[in-house]
């Protein structure tokens, strides 16, 4: 399957389903006992998260890919690179949709506790592996550097997601992954919250098919120009010799 | 192959017209960004292991260490005692709060409540302690992992039974 039918395949369904979990989230859920509507949060933000952590896992895995000699090959870098890029995206929003929950629920945007102090730690830390990315170098040793940096940087992943428990903050404990031991949540509300799971992790994959279809456009683009740079095609005419390289080169997808 | 060593990136910015123009800039470009995230790194390091590793002390450690403490400012956590909470005359709210044995400490608090401040539920108050009571600027309220319908018998439960 090519990029581009995956991607008309998994656009439309997410969409519909993060409609689905709107329209859920908004108005047939009940409100929280404690929190009113306050929990409706409870649809968008843990989800957020998750996707950060799924996206930081992907780009774990195209690393150790890319470093192990049998499957090295600068394709597990751009999925690593791609990945960490909408992994950027998520750990800003799941900070973003945290503080919008907390300023009500807390009285405070920000606070210092462990939870969130990693997860901002876990923003920089990967914002650091994308900006390591524009140094000069070889493509070989940019994806060297990217990955030790990519592997490096997902220890901090359990971190956040265990600050909870290994320390006392005022974030909340986990609902999700303690539904056996004290949490309680609700039918519906339960559903739902599977819901946006679901809907965030398929977003996820379709902005990943989005983001790694122009990557593999960038890298033909460069190709090209390297190629053209060795044939000595140079001059102010080079913008419409890529132009016209680029549309007799059909990329993947 | 030795044409691997080039940067395509550099090159194709090169060819498009897009690379800029003085070397400084591009340096400045590329090392800037790498310098306030190792700063920004930093900071958060100092300041999470500083703040974060004990954020908060409960109301039965601050009773036990009372002496210890001094005038300095800490975060208390404990639970709001029912029918303890009453508005102050200087713009808070006076209650006390419990620690799992039962032990209370009073409050005296000088800032706005939380939307969510309520008699059971826990918090975190910023102050200090003198005299046996704590005298917060600023209360955070510890809401819990449990999502319960505030209309428990219009739901179902996860298996389809009415809660």
């Amino acid at each position: 399957m090519t990029l581009r039918r995956a991607l008309r395949i998994s656009a439309p369904i997410t969409g519909v389903l993060l409609f689905a979990n709107a329209i859920l989230g908004l108005y047939i859920t009940p409100p929280d006992k404690v929190q009113g509507n306050l929990a409706r949060m409870l649809y968008i933000h843990p989800a957020v998260a998750w996707v950060a952590y799924l996206a930081f896992g992907v780009t774990t895995i195209g690393s150790l890919l890319y470093l192990w000699k049998a499957t090295r090959s600068l394709r597990w870098d751009r999925i690593a690179f791609v990945s960490a890029e909408v992994g950027v995206l998520f750990t800003a929003l799941t900070l973003i949709t945290g503080s919008i929950w907390g300023r009500p629920a807390w009285g405070v945007w920000w606070t210092w506790d462990a939870r969130l102090t990693s997860t901002a730690i876990l923003l920089l830390l990967y914002l650091g592996y994308l900006a390591l990315r524009g140094l000069p170098s070889s493509a070989e040793t940019r994806a060297k550097r990217s990955a030790i940096v990519g592997i490096v940087s997902f220890i901090d992943v359990p971190i956040v997601h265990e600050s909870v428990i290994w320390w006392r903050t005022l974030h909340q404990g986990p609902t999700v992954a303690s539904l056996g031991m004290n949490s309680k949540i609700h039918g519906i509300m339960a559903w739902t919250l599977l819901l946006s799971f679901i809907a965030f992790t398929l977003l996820f994959v379709t902005l990943f098919l989005w983001r790694y279809r122009l990557a593999l456009q960038e890298a033909e683009r460069d190709q090209i120009l390297v190629d053209m740079r060795k044939l000595d095609v140079t001059g102010s005419s080079t913008r419409s010799k890529v132009e016209e390289l680029l549309s007799t080169r059909p990329v993947e997808g | 192959m030795k044409e691997m060593t080039v940067d395509p990136h550099l090159v194709a910015d090169r060819a498009l017209g897009l690379e800029r123009k003085s070397r400084r800039g591009r340096r400045l470009k590329v090392y800037l960004p790498l310098a306030l995230i190792l700063a920004g790194l930093v900071f958060l390091v100092i300041r999470g292991l500083s703040n974060s590793l004990v954020y908060f002390h409960t109301v039965d450690e601050v009773l036990s260490m009372e002496g210890k403490l001094g005038n300095s400012s800490f975060r208390l956590e404990g639970v709001v005692v029912p029918k303890s909470v009453h508005t102050n005359n200087v713009g808070g709210v006076d209650f006390r709060v419990s620690g799992a044995d039962g032990r209370q400490i009073s409050v005296i608090d000088s800032a706005n409540p939380p939307e969510l401040f309520q008699p059971n539920l826990p918090v975190v108050l910023v102050g200090n302690l003198s005299h046996g009571i704590f005298y917060s600027n600023e209360i955070m309220v510890k809401h819990s992992a449990s999502y319960i319908a505030a209309h428990p018998s219009r739901v179902a439960s996860v298996g389809g039974k009415k809660i």
